[in-house]
């Protein structure tokens, strides 16, 4: 009976995924509108925490529009989706000078283009993250953590999809530091979004002025392995249109007391996520509960 | 000093390091190098904890790669006479 229901869901995502590659853009995004606003309606539980976020940042104060923010929020995510079963499509070379704008610093640059670096991104919920990864894997692969689809059919097929681009997924359940060493080791990327409750891994760091606990692994990967780190972000500027900003490598010498330099690393992580979200709010996802007090 | 003596002032250090590093209390009496990592509570990601620790304390390198396939505290020990403790 399992079986049945899995295949008769990977059939559902089939035909969705054959109407996202053949109807015309602006189509699917009105598609994708209307689910993100049944979705809406029908979790309230995710609204509620989203819109207690968006008060406690300090981006809004009124109650009805933090409502509004979420909202257009959730319809974010929609997008990130349809976006991202696309972005073959916009990414490719002779598109992508009209898709993309890219900021990129020298310093990454250089560690980008040198065959024998690897880099530690680390990034947050925001605009379109997979966009981004997309990009930066034309220089090197890339690897992060992805949680799996409980429907294994669908799981070959998001693979299947997204191996079009250089990205192998670490399954969140095997987030061993060695998976993580075996990318380094290649001169890869290691993409990380560190944005999530970190739990007792986690070291509590201000997130918008109120502590959250903060995944140490970034941190910790470049103080003992001395990979460049660097944080990045997607900003959605138009239908297919973003903007992938990276910042200057972190240079945070070992001073030797490793909580301050764990500390000092994540706080500036979080200060540079706090400054993208305040672009436009509306593109992160506030429906996660980062604080936990 | 003799190879048996450093083998001892390392496990000190290391001692020291895990003592303030720890997040469970093993039983210390028998710590040893035959103490499993997986006994003094250090996982994948701890792991990396200690790395920075012993660099700051003893001074050396260790690959996280290396350090990561060891089962006993002994190993390490063995892994920082070799790169000169």
């Amino acid at each position: 009976m399992k079986r049945i229901c899995q295949l008769a869901e990977y059939g559902f995502f089939r035909c969705v995924l054959f109407l996202c590659d053949t109807l015309p853009y602006s189509v699917t995004c009105l598609v994708s509108r209307g689910t993100a606003n049944l979705w809406w309606l029908v979790d309230k539980k995710r609204r509620i925490v989203a819109r207690d976020n968006i008060i406690r940042s300090g981006i809004e104060t009124d109650p009805k529009r933090a409502l509004a923010i979420a909202k257009k929020a959730c319809y974010n995510m929609a997008l990130v989706i349809v976006e991202s079963l696309r972005s073959t499509d916009f990414l490719s070379d002779d598109a992508i000078d009209q898709h993309l704008k890219i900021e990129i610093p020298d310093d990454v640059k250089a560690v980008l283009e040198d065959p024998e670096q690897s880099l530690i991104i680390a990034s947050g919920h925001y605009g379109n993250w997979e966009v981004a990864g997309h990009w930066v894997s034309r220089y090197k692969p890339v690897a992060g953590i992805s949680r799996a689809m409980n429907n294994p059919y669908i799981e070959g097929l998001v693979k299947k999809r997204k191996s079009r681009y250089r990205f192998r997924p670490i399954p969140k359940h095997d987030g061993n530091t060695g998976r993580f060493l075996e990318v380094l080791d290649n001169h890869e990327i290691l993409a990380l979004l560190f944005d999530q409750h970190a739990g007792e891994y986690g070291m509590m760091i201000d997130f918008f002025g109120h502590p959250a606990a903060t995944f140490k692994t970034a941190a910790m990967l470049h103080l003992v392995t001395r990979t460049p780190l660097c944080f990045a972000s997607c900003h959605r500027v138009g239908p297919m249109k973003f903007e992938i900003n990276f910042s200057p490598v972190i240079q945070q010498a070992r001073s030797g007391n490793k909580n301050e330099d764990i500390k000092a690393i994540l706080s500036s992580l979080n200060r540079d996520l706090e400054n993208t979200i305040r672009q436009d709010p509306t593109q992160y996802l506030w429906g996660h509960r980062r604080w936990r007090d | 000093m003799t190879d048996t003596a450093k083998q001892e002032t390392i496990l000190g250090q290391l001692r020291g390091i895990l003592e303030e590093s720890s997040s469970i209390e093993p039983d210390w009496d028998s710590f040893g190098p035959q103490s499993t990592i997986e006994s003094l509570g250090l996982d994948s990601l701890t792991i990396l904890d200690l790395l920075y620790d012993i660099e700051e304390v003893i001074g050396i390198h260790l690959e996280a790669k290396e350090v990561l396939n060891v089962t006993t505290v002994g190993e390490i020990i063995d892994m920082l006479v070799a790169k000169g403790a």
